[in-house]
């Protein structure tokens, strides 16, 4: 009997003058049968070679195969130029499996020396947890880890932790992934690692939410909707500590579609649609983040100056044109009035003779207006024309919660606006301490779109960089997604602390920025199977293979199957809807009689303000407030908070 | 055109052809197969499994001086490796000696009992060529020659005692060395080297001039310091064409035995399977047969690395 507690050597390290052993790469040999490929982790033991006390642990990071063949000619000859032949020689040539590994630790850790010539052995769970130096958190008084997969080289299944004081903040945060599309690696690899953090996020760093931007199909829609798991992904949970079950709390937002009430979301399943809240901004939620809306020719000076102006001094106060007119401006609607009043003054009353109001020229208006009102068109349902927001609870986030902003339909400006907004209010709250979490992750897909290295220097992409160096000390975590790293801001990939990356194409492994790797896990990269992928964390010294269990939630392709997107109802049918969904009570018929020959503006706004003030009795509110004219949420001095300005872009890496 | 190359088209062979084996006594060989030496084609290949080859290896150098008598250290050692059915080789046998050849009746009153005392085993030669060091080597390699010999044979007799039922032995050199081993139904001796010629006229002409994949009758031969019988005959793996009459040429022993004429067309298709992998890039490859050729590389890397070396690397 084998005593399977005493560790049997794989192979053995060797070094030649020309390959010798380094302090931070050996080369060793084993048989031809060998569990151990590209990423296996392998623990060096000191024995026999006067250095007992020393252990070097190392990954592998190439592998070469080759007989005592002189030279290929002599295999032909060999086999008299026949190939068939080559397999009946009677003894098989002598042949080596060599392999080059990466040191990722030594111990004792100085002096650091050349790796000795000692045995090699496959690492065990506690080899691959003093190899990545999890040790530091996983065993600590105060336990920081955060599985992320698990290790299955060389036929083992130890897990991989990640430290969540460099994944989350404040020691690093940030975390990016690369991967080819369609392969469903990224998107789930987050969902299953929010998931974990959730499951592990220690109590003593506080609370933590999720914020994830829906910006291709279904992707993110159904959270909280259990998937098909099989019985290996169901170990591989239990393995990793992480409930192997659907998020607990998601809320996920939508904007509505053009007719005001109809959710623009694949989400809207009867049994599922009444978990999705609308997303409606007004003109104050606009105007805050006017500079997304300016391409690079509109900023100036000049637009800055005008925006700056209404957002101080006309929106929402009580203001005279100058012409006679005194407005209050709280929508699209008041300020389409306003500019039309200050263009007839210049028009009418000054005869044309002057081009400048309040110091303002005339075309900085029209340009700042065209843009303004033009986002009220584009985005129609996201954003109103002259109706209340409704908008994420910036006051109140709730622990372990994810919340879902699915924006796939949007026009790409609202989505820049969706973003630029969420995230500012985000980092404005976190600054405050007043989002209700100590820590927010925000998950970015598409990142070569809102952070390209190159291209404009759009106001997102200012945005995405400020999270990206700054967000770790305010809680502000970004996890972005991408196909092509290399096209990516590099602060922005730069400053996120975890790499992780899918299956790559060739291509995109050929650039720069992949250099630093060897050819053979650049080929493991560009073959890797779903669920696999390579992680590179602070803690880690090199990259780490790791594979991760199909995420708890339905795939949102998987999703529209199981829960088709039905229809848009009818106007009426829709609001008798929302209304239901606040209110049980209410009975369609006597819904349907209240809006019969009313504007559907009127009863937007009459829906909106049921939304946001939800009274006790909803169809009481909702007749009373169709009665007259809806008051805006507005009507009352908002406070306003400037958000504070964003660095520029600039060529100084931090 | 070169003259040479007017003779090739005349009709001669052309040839590439440098020494040749130096010459060793040999005695006029007895035919037992046919009633002249004959050419025979080999027939399809049977391979036996498993199969064992045992090869040896030697080697020495100088070490010191008393005075002009040399005093060297050597290294021999010999191994056996079992061929398993993925023709991968194992080693199963193995013995190897370190000693000191010293002529010690020359040596100074000072250095001598130093030697007797550093090296428990000294081989001692004879003190009279001391003062002719070319000779001196001559005998010092005949010395370690005839140590790697018995070393090899010690094994051999172990090892074809320990054979298996249908396990054949293949040895490097002559079968003839150990009456036991030569007795051995399933053993087989592969000589390379012809300084030996048995044969005479018309049948060492069909010997040296055998096309690739024939072999010759069978004839018996005595061999070795035991003078034991074995049976022989030739084999060539690789067309002498353009090289030279012994290029690919191999002179097998087996039992002399009647079953041995009767095997012999099979063991020479066996044989001339073994071929390849080409045993590359030992020099005599075309008659060195991979498994042997593996055993060799494997005692050179088991072996003490050489004195000459090891004095100017510190020691691991």
């Amino acid at each position: 009997m084998i005593d399977k507690a005493i560790p049997v050597p794989i192979g053995r390290v060797v070094a030649t003058e020309l390959k010798p052993a380094t302090p931070h790469q050996f080369h060793f040999w084993t048989p031809t049968d060998t569990t151990i490929g590209i990423g296996a982790i392998v623990k060096v033991g000191g024995s026999g070679t006067g250095e007992e006390g020393r252990v070097v642990y190392g990954v592998v990071t190439e592998g070469f195969a080759y007989s005592d063949l002189a030279t290929p000619l002599h295999d032909v000859v060999g086999a008299e130029g026949d190939p068939t032949r080559a397999v009946e020689a009677p003894t098989a040539r002598q042949q080596i499996r060599y392999w080059t590994a990466a040191v990722l630790r030594q111990t004792p850790e100085e002096p650091l020396q050349p790796v000795p010539l000692g045995q090699v052995y496959v690492a065990d769970d506690a080899d691959v947890a003093q190899a990545l130096r999890m040790d530091t958190y996983l065993y600590s008084a105060t336990p920081t880890a955060i599985p992320v997969g698990l290790y299955t080289s060389a036929g083992r299944d130890a897990p991989v932790y990640l430290d969540a004081d460099f994944l989350l903040g404040p020691e690093a945060a940030h975390l990016n992934i690369s991967g080819m599309s369609g392969l469903a690696t990224k998107t789930s690899a987050v969902e299953f690692l929010l998931a974990s953090i959730f499951a592990h996020f220690p109590a003593h760093k506080g609370r933590v939410a999720a914020v994830c931007f829906n910006v291709k199909g279904p992707d993110l829609c159904f959270l909280d909707q259990p998937a098909d798991l099989s019985d290996e992904d169901r170990r591989r949970y239990e393995r990793l500590g992480v409930p192997s079950t659907p998020f607990e709390r998601v809320q996920l937002y939508a904007p509505l579609k053009a007719d005001g009430v109809n959710l623009n979301t694949l989400r809207t399943h009867p049994d599922l649609v009444d978990d999705v809240e609308p997303l409606t901004w007004g003109l104050q939620e606009v105007v805050d983040y006017a500079e997304v809306l300016l391409n690079r020719d509109d900023i100036d000076a000049k637009a800055d100056a005008f925006i700056d102006f209404l957002r101080d001094r006309v929106l929402g106060r009580t203001f005279d044109d100058g012409f006679g007119t005194t407005h209050r401006v709280q929508t699209f609607a008041d300020l389409d009035r306003l500019f039309r009043s200050i263009f007839d003054g210049l028009e009418v009353i000054s005869g044309g003779r002057s081009d400048t109001w309040r110091t303002h020229h005339i075309a900085t208006m029209r340009k700042v207006r065209n843009r303004l009102l033009n986002i009220s068109t584009r985005c129609k349902g996201l954003v109103t024309d002259d109706g209340p927001s409704s908008d994420l609870p910036w006051q109140d986030f709730k622990d372990r919660t994810v919340y879902v902003i699915d924006i796939a339909n949007v026009d790409p400006l609202g989505q820049d606006l969706v973003f630029a907004r969420v995230v500012s209010k985000l980092r404005e709250q976190l600054e405050r301490r007043e989002l209700g979490v100590d820590a927010v992750v925000v998950f970015v897909d598409e990142l070569n779109k809102y952070a390209p290295g190159d291209g404009p220097d759009t106001y997102v992409k200012k945005m995405l960089l400020d999270i990206s160096e700054r967000g770790r000390y305010l809680g502000l975590v970004l996890f972005g997604a991408e196909q092509f790293r290399s096209q990516v801001h590099r602060r922005v990939v730069g400053n996120a602390g975890t790499q992780v990356f899918g299956r790559m194409d060739m291509d995109e492994l050929a650039t720069p920025g992949y250099q630093v790797l060897t050819p053979a896990t650049k080929n493991k990269l560009a073959t890797l199977p779903i669920g696999e992928l390579m992680v590179r964390h602070p803690h880690f010294t090199q990259p780490i293979f790791i594979r991760f269990p199909k995420p708890p939630v339905l795939r949102g392709r998987d999703g529209v199957e199981r829960f088709p997107p039905a229809a848009d109802v009818p106007f009426e049918d829709a609001v008798v809807r929302q209304l239901v969904r606040l209110d049980r009570r209410v009975r369609p018929n006597q819904v349907k009689d209240l809006i019969a020959d009313r504007e559907p503006d009127d009863v937007r706004r009459a829906l909106a303000a049921v939304r946001r003030i939800r009274p006790d009795d909803v169809l009481a509110y909702f007749r009373k407030v169709l009665g007259a004219r809806v008051t805006p949420e507005g009507a009352l001095p908002r406070e306003h908070h400037t958000v504070p300005p964003l660095n520029p872009i600039s060529d100084e890496p931090y | 055109m070169t003259w040479w190359q007017a003779l090739v088209a005349a009709g001669a062979v052309p040839a590439n052809a440098g020494r040749s084996d130096e010459a060793e006594p040999g005695e006029r060989a007895d035919l037992v197969e046919d009633s002249e030496l004959q050419v025979h084609p080999i027939p399809e290949p049977q391979i036996p499994n498993p199969v064992s080859f045992l090869n040896g290896m030697q080697r020495w150098s100088v070490v010191a001086y008393d005075g002009v008598a040399q005093i060297v250290s050597a290294y021999v050692a010999a191994a056996v490796c079992r061929r398993d059915k993925r023709g991968v080789l194992h080693a199963t046998f193995e013995r190897s000696r370190a000693f000191a050849i010293a002529p010690l009746d020359r040596l100074s009153p000072t250095l001598r009992p130093v030697l007797e005392q550093a090296v428990p085993d000294i081989e001692p030669v004879d003190g009279e060529l001391v003062g002719q060091p070319a000779r001196y080597l001559e005998q010092v390699e005949r010395t370690v020659r005839r140590a790697r010999a018995h070393l090899e044979r010690e094994l051999a007799e172990a090892a074809t005692a320990a054979l298996g039922a249908d396990e054949w032995l293949v040895l490097d050199g002559l079968l003839s060395r150990s009456p036991a081993v030569a007795r051995h139904p399933r053993a087989l001796g592969v000589i390379k080297s012809h300084g030996a010629q048995f044969l005479d006229g018309r049948g060492l002409e069909r010997a040296l001039t055998l096309p690739a994949g024939h072999r010759t009758s069978v004839f018996a031969v005595r061999g070795g310091h035991t003078r034991t019988e074995v049976y022989s005959w030739y084999l060539r793996l690789w067309p002498w064409e353009g090289n030279n009459l012994q290029y690919g040429l191999l002179r097998v022993e087996a039992r002399a035995d009647r079953e041995t004429i009767a095997r012999a067309p099979a063991l020479s298709s066996w044989l001339f399977a073994e071929r390849a992998p080409l045993a590359t890039p030992a020099t005599r490859w075309d008659r060195l047969l991979y498994p042997l050729h593996h055993v060799e590389e494997y005692l050179k890397a088991r072996a003490p690395r050489s004195p000459a070396a090891r004095s100017r690397l510190p020691v691991a």
